[in-house]
């Protein structure tokens, strides 16, 4: 560490004043940018179309992979699903998740805390993939819940390769990023807060509704944002919980990219995907307000 | 307004049991494992009153004061307001105001908001909330702030916006849990007399807590002075100033002398004192009950004010003293209003002797190592038993 303060010292003589800052900002706007060249280069291709004979991109720039998608309802199908589970998926995570990070936050025993955390950190070792195929082998029609039920004599049910089978994945999925960042909103909010709802004569359902949810607010739209875009794009569960059947927007793309290798078509669906979420986001935030999600001063502090 | 039935409940009991104290607790514990943060403490308060529960921190008054505000459950003894057990009541129908140590106002609302919210939570009357709430911020002198978030009010706003909050519901019992701690002094001594004020105007009963015995003082009509766990004297302020009942509070209010010695004798409320080479005399407060532990021989502690001494220049011997000593001055301290001589005084005590200067003629006379003569009256010193 002594090395390395030295090597500083010697680069860096002065500390770099003023531009100290802004230079350490360089190299993650170095990957932000990288990866707004890519967009660009997709956004290129988006405008030009596959000729079918020669499997070449045509020269000429047209819209017509933006007409083809928004004229078949095959994209709207799939830009509904994705929009409404990403709904869907950011309001269950949000609900179970609160209570779970306010319980972690406020518990007084230690052990529960750390029970808690593990339990929450555990999936995140296993990745997307391994977990959705975990859930093929517990859910699947020779799975553990179908056994069990055959045991009690219930024909086997279709757990499976459907939307709520997708759904239930991607919550899943997400609670563990939902939950994380609610807590530090959750461990922002003082005891004493509740403490003095009680004393001034609210129950613990309108210490929650007038006091911790509001001052929670910050907390929840940052993690509810972050569960949508997450969802929004995601392709994993989809991919493996919905069998492909129930495609969302990236599944589509993928398939665009990989397997009709349209890249033309599959840029303008990336576009429109970029663009979906970016305005989902754009309106959450106008809606809330950038100052909901505690960046700069807080007006928790108070004195 | 379902406010209102608890109160006829209330006078229903006072009509049949004579008046029932605001506020009592009966052989109160609290212990965790085995330590006692409160060990049986008893005590009545009066409706009207103002009172101040005064300790060093670690003595059990925030868990005192805890313990009334129903927030922790004592492991044994009990609590009640106005003649009603605290714990018989859920937390969110007790009529208690709290002021809380942080003030725990609500960041996302305004102070007027603050101020409504224990009234809608209450229900009172949704047309009468908005007067009321006007009524209270006048009464805390915050009229015209009353759309202001809280942080755009400085401390002493926020202060007033807490003390309205907790009032505006006309509670049975105002707590005010140290809120003026974190406040520097001039603000902090501004807001002592706010709280009087207001106490007074509103005639709540009021339980205090602060380890800052000038603020003890300045407001209550009443004080308990916390150490140990144990209730150590409840008085009113001048009488706990003038009598400390042991040597802890003798030290613990104003600036206090203490000599270590034997006892000599003890004729009535008299007692003779061997202390150094010196025999003196004291008012005795070594109790009646049980004399004959106090035989002569015994250790004792005697307590000296440091505003009772008087002190004269070498040559000039004090008259009006029934004792006087020579002393070397050792230190001159300057607080502004006042001056603190500290002295040696070798045939007394191993320690100075810290002494406020009240003469004004001589003011600022003595310099580090003059000779001086000290002096004080039997009825000065306070004589208690050596183990305290």
């Amino acid at each position: 560490m002594d090395a390395l303060e030295g090597v500083f010292a010697v680069a860096w003589p002065k500390g770099g004043g003023k531009l100290t800052p802004y230079l350490l900002l360089v190299p993650a706007i170095s990957v932000v940018g990288l990866l707004v060249i890519g967009l660009v280069y997709i956004g290129d291709s988006s405008l030009r179309t596959l000729d079918r004979t020669t499997f070449l991109f045509s020269e000429n720039y047209s819209l017509e992979n933006y007409r083809r998608a928004l004229s078949e309802g095959f994209t709207y199908t799939i830009i509904w699903r994705s929009l409404f589970g990403a709904f869907v998926v950011t309001i269950i995570t949000l609900i179970l998740a609160f209570p779970y990070a306010y319980m972690m936050v406020r518990t007084r025993s230690a052990l529960v805390r750390k029970a808690l955390l593990i339990a929450l950190f555990l999936p995140f070792f296993i990745g997307q993939v391994v977990r959705a195929y975990g859930w093929l082998i517990i859910l699947g029609n020779q799975g553990i819940i179908n056994d069990a039920l055959g045991l009690i004599g219930i024909e086997p049910l279709r757990l499976l390769f459907n939307y709520p089978a997708v759904i239930f994945g991607l919550v899943q999925y997400m609670l563990p990023f939902a939950v994380l960042m609610l807590a530090p909103a959750l461990t922002a909010i003082p005891e004493e807060m509740e403490a003095a709802a009680g004393s001034l004569g609210a129950d613990w359902f309108q210490t929650l509704l007038h006091v911790v949810l509001p001052m929670a607010k910050p907390g929840l739209i940052g993690s509810g944002i972050v569960v949508l875009t997450l969802t929004l794009t995601d392709f994993a569960m989809p991919a493996i919980l919905g069998g492909g059947t129930q495609d969302f927007i990236a599944n589509a793309i993928y398939d665009q990219f990989f397997r009709t290798s349209d890249q033309g078509f599959g840029s303008a669906l990336t576009i429109i995907l970029v663009a979906t979420g970016s305005l989902v986001v754009g309106i959450a935030l106008a809606t809330f307000g950038a100052g909901t999600l505690a960046l700069g001063k807080s007006e928790n502090e108070v004195r | 307004m379902q406010h209102e039935l608890p109160h006829t409940v209330q006078e229903h009991a006072s009509e049949t049991f004579g008046p029932v104290p605001a506020v009592s607790a009966k052989a109160v514990n609290m212990r965790f494992g085995n330590f006692y943060a409160v060990k049986n403490a008893s005590f009545q308060l009066e409706q009207g009153r103002f009172l101040t529960i005064l300790g060093p921190s670690g003595s059990g008054k925030t868990t005192l004061l805890r313990m009334i505000a129903g927030f922790l459950t004592p492991t044994s003894g009990e609590i009640f307001i106005k003649g009603e057990a605290v714990n018989a009541v859920a937390a969110n129908k007790r009529a208690i105001g709290m002021v809380f140590q942080k003030l725990a106002l609500f960041p996302h609302m305004t102070a007027a908001e603050n101020v409504a919210f224990p009234l809608k939570m209450r229900r009172f009357d949704a047309r009468t909330i908005p007067d009321r709430v006007l009524q209270y911020l006048k009464l805390v002198r915050l009229d015209g702030l009353e759309n202001r978030r809280i942080h755009e009010l400085s401390g002493g706003q926020q202060q007033r916006v807490a003390i309205a909050r907790a009032l505006v519901f006309e509670p049975d019992l105002l707590l005010l849990d140290e809120p003026l701690a974190a406040l520097d002094r001039k603000l902090r001594e501004e807001m002592q007399l706010e709280f009087r004020r207001i106490q007074k105007e509103l005639g709540v009963t009021t339980i205090n807590v602060t380890h800052d015995q000038r603020e003890a003082l300045v407001v209550s009509d009443r004080i308990i002075v916390m150490n140990n766990a144990e209730i150590q004297q409840n008085a009113a302020p001048i009488q706990m100033y003038r009598s400390p009942e042991n040597p802890f509070v003798a030290t613990f209010i104003g600036v206090t002398n203490v000599f270590s010695g034997k006892l000599v004798k003890r004729v009535g409320d008299t007692a003779s004192v061997l202390v150094g080479e010196q025999e003196l005399s004291g008012q005795s407060r070594l109790g009646s009950s049980n004399i004959t532990r106090f035989e002569s021989g015994a250790a004792v502690k005697c307590a000296l004010r440091a505003e009772q001494i008087r002190i004269a220049r070498e040559g000039k011997p004090l008259d009006k003293t029934d004792f006087s000593f020579t002393g070397r001055i050792a230190d001159v301290i300057f607080e502004g209003e006042r001056q603190i001589y500290v002295v040696d005084v070798p045939g007394v005590s191993a320690d100075p002797i810290r002494i406020f200067h009240h003469d004004q003629d001589e003011f600022a006379t003595h310099h580090i190592g003059e000779l001086v003569h000290v002096g004080w009256n039997t009825n000065d010193m306070h004589v208690y038993a050596g183990i305290s």
